[in-house]
């Protein structure tokens, strides 16, 4: 016992032992460690700080888009007005005079307005869009005729900002967009509970219109929708087809070195550049209709097929080649060694590619200019040949737009467009973790 | 004098079993002579027979110029230092090499009275007739069944699923793992052990039925049940196929093999019957090996 006391002593003293020199080195390792953690925190810090600025002032300045400002009207569906014959015939209902009704109502509810000037200006507090809506009652419920029907209508863009505090009231009457006698009538509706915010229906089944009031997301919805399928059907096969082809079947030669150069050269082309492409190549060329989904989607495929075809590469390269050989020992062919057991291995990589890819495809708008989708359309696209547009371009439309209204609603198309990316990118990880195999 | 970075762990055990090679007569061709192989390259009945095969990786000459016969019914067991060129060898065989890029293999593996390496033989009906088991466990990443099952059904070899379980049930049973997973054929074959893996591996290239086996250290991963269990198989699978074992186990050659070939640094050094190779090798270079004295 003390024998081996001594011993250690003396071997302590003439040696340093390789623990004291590991020991001797730790704190700096420690250091070095809890500081690299401090990094990693300062930038998700700042990352997560720039993000909550972004969606804070999109949020605050989008949410309000999802209420309009509506009027409540009574009007009197008068029969010898709408339907003189009585034939109840829908070509003759929807030739009447919607708008006529209610003006008319307009003029029974303030009767002291006289004069041409001040009429143009009270029929002004409602949306064109109220016509179309009571028509729209009307056609779809014939039976209204000769009742007095109370609906609530879209009131204009103007009165809709001063509800949501947008515009001032203060100021002198020539700088402003609503007068003073404008404004008695807007206090005299809203005492009398006629002007109330209600849900923006209209926000999310219309399509564009030049009345900020009837603007609708739901057009360049279904025209992103159209152009994504489009883009996927072509790049999702075609990419993973190549990308299977070059890493497992194409012999290593200068002529393949040249097409992976290539195809990394795609990847850095400008988007606008595949846009001119489209024009001259799919609308000139080939005749494909202008503004149309399907031409966004062959030029946006062009554009998404590096992305594709690189992450798939990458994600076939992750396979062990173990796994391949196994396979192959066994007399698989390459084909099945591929199918069975390399493909779904490299499955979710490839779908990783896939969703960024379209996620890059859904935010483009550059080359969606080019070949026309940033016509204005108000009509909701049903098919892939039908002129529509897209939700990067409606933004970057309204955006555009002079009226107070489309602040707005720009901010609320944008968080449309965020929440669109929130559910492509949750797919992915759904299907991921779907596919995910551990080996 | 080339140093071998061999492990002789358990040298001392084999020194012991085959003390007899000690009061052998001293070898008939010294250490320096290279380049010809002694023994008895050919064999009666062969199945395969390898002329002149050089395997090179881009500039490196991995296996030079090797002679040998694989005979029916015959376990060929292959030993030598490590890196010396066994599994790049055995992998010429049912030419798992073509997969490896820069890697060239030159002259003549017949087997059925065709050159495995010529022009238009179909790798896929080779493999299937020549199958491996890998140094590495590699489980598909699937379930244990899948793994099985895989093979004979690519191929065709079952007609229905009771068929299919039949084959895969018999070849967990003849490699030793039915015991052990009968109760999990449905969970990952990567969740196995490593030597579960392994022999998981063996029942799957048995699974396929092929005619020549290729073993590369199939017991490495192995305890010495599991061990003595894939010898017995490889005994019963000898009486109709021919096999083709690397070890780094002297005892191991010993006992399943037949014949035994000694490589060294891309070198095919000496080929003969393990018993003569054990007791009385005619080359310097396999003496100093099988009784581990290297330097
Ligand atoms: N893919 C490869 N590319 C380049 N060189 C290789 C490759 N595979 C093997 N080699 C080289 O070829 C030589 C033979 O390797 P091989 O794997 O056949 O050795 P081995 O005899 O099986 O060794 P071990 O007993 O360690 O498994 C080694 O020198 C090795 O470095
Ligand atoms: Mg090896």
């Amino acid at each position: 016992m003390s024998n081996a006391a001594a011993t250690s002593a003396a071997g302590g003293g003439a040696a340093r032992r390789h623990v004291d020199i590991v020991m001797a080195g730790m704190a700096r390792r420690r250091a070095a460690e809890r500081r690299f953690r401090l990094y990693g925190r300062i930038a998700i810090g700042v990352g997560l700080f720039f993000l909550v600025v972004l969606f804070g002032s999109i949020v605050s300045n989008g949410y309000s888009a999802f209420w309009q400002t509506e009027l409540r009207l009574d009007v009197k569906l008068d029969a010898s007005q709408i339907d003189p014959q009585g034939g109840r015939d829908p070509a003759i209902l929807g030739r009447a005079d919607y708008g006529g009704i209610i003006k008319h109502r307009l003029r029974e509810m303030f009767p002291e307005v006289h004069g041409r000037r001040d009429r143009i200006a009270l029929y002004g507090l409602v949306s064109n869009g109220a016509a179309f809506e009571l028509r729209a009652r009307v056609l779809a419920n014939p039976s209204l005729i000769g009742q007095t029907v109370s609906l609530w209508v879209p009131a204009d863009d103007d009165v809709d900002m001063l509800m949501k505090g947008k515009i001032k009231r203060a100021g002198p009457e020539k700088d402003r967009r609503l007068k003073d006698n404008q404004l008695r009538w807007i206090d005299q509706l809203k005492a009398d509970g006629r002007l109330e915010k209600r849900f923006n229906v209209n926000f999310f089944t219309r399509g564009d219109s030049r009345d900020p009031e009837l603007a609708g997301i739901w057009g360049a919805a279904v025209g992103s929708f159209y152009t994504l399928i489009v883009t996927l059907l072509l790049s999702f096969p075609l990419g993973v087809a190549a990308a299977v082809y070059l890493e497992e079947f194409a012999p290593r030669n200068r002529w393949t070195d040249l097409i992976e150069v290539n195809i990394n050269n795609l990847a850095a082309v400008p988007s606008i550049v595949f846009g001119l492409l489209g024009l001259a190549v799919f609308i000139n060329f080939f005749g494909l209709p202008r503004s149309a989904p399907v031409v966004g989607g062959l030029v946006l495929t062009l554009m998404t097929l590096p992305t594709i075809i690189i992450a798939s590469r990458a994600a076939l390269k992750s396979v062990p080649p173990s796994i391949r050989e196994a396979a192959l020992g066994v007399g698989a062919s390459p084909m099945q060694a591929m199918i069975y057991h390399v493909l779904p291995l490299a499955m979710p990589g490839m779908l990783t590619g896939t969703i960024i890819g379209m996620a890059q495809a859904l935010g483009e708008t550059a080359p969606l200019l080019m070949i026309g989708m940033v016509a204005f359309i108000a009509d909701i696209p049903r098919g892939a040949f039908d002129p529509a547009t897209v939700l990067p371009v409606q933004i970057y439309l309204w955006a555009d737009s002079p009226e107070r209204a489309y602040v707005e609603r720009t901010s609320a198309a944008i968080m449309v467009l965020l929440a669109f990316l929130i559910a492509m990118n949750l797919f992915a990880v759904m299907m991921r973790k779907r596919f995910e195999r551990r080996w | 004098m080339e140093s071998q970075a061999i492990s002789m762990k358990g040298n001392l055990d084999e020194q012991h079993d085959l003390s007899r090679a000690r009061a052998a007569p001293a070898p008939t061709v010294s250490r320096e002579t290279r380049g010809q192989t002694v023994g008895e390259l050919r064999s009666q009945s062969a199945r395969m027979r390898c002329t002149g095969v050089n395997v090179f990786y881009g500039e490196k000459h991995a296996v030079k110029n090797v002679n040998i016969d694989l005979g029916n019914n015959e376990v060929l067991a292959m030993i030598g230092p490590s890196g010396c060129g066994k599994t790049t060898f055995l992998r010429c065989l049912n030419r798992m090499n073509d997969t490896v890029s820069g890697c060239r293999v030159t002259g003549e593996i017949v087997m059925d009275g065709k050159d495995i390496n010529a022009r238009g033989v179909d790798v896929v009906p080779l493999r299937a007739q020549v199958s491996m088991v890998f140094q590495k466990p590699n489980p598909f990443p699937k379930s244990i069944w899948e793994n099985v099952a895989f093979g004979p059904r690519i191929h065709g070899l079952a007609q229905n699923k009771v068929e299919l379980d039949e084959i895969v049930v018999n070849s967990l049973q003849r490699a030793g793992l039915w015991n052990e997973v009968k109760d999990r054929l449905h969970e990952p074959g990567t969740g196995l052990s490593g030597g579960q893996q392994q022999r998981l591996c063996i029942a799957r290239s048995i699974a396929v039925h092929p005619e020549v086996i290729l073993m590369d250290e199939p017991c490495s991963a192995l305890d010495p049940i599991a061990t003595a269990r894939i010898e017995e198989l490889i005994d019963e699978l000898r009486e109709n196929y021919t096999i083709c074992i690397v070890t780094h186990s002297m005892q191991q050659a010993a006992r399943v093999s037949q014949r035994t070939a000694y490589f060294h640094l891309g070198d095919l050094i000496e080929v003969g019957d393990t018993k003569q190779i054990f007791t009385r090798p005619q080359h310097q270079l396999t003496e100093d090996y099988i009784t581990g004295r290297f330097g």
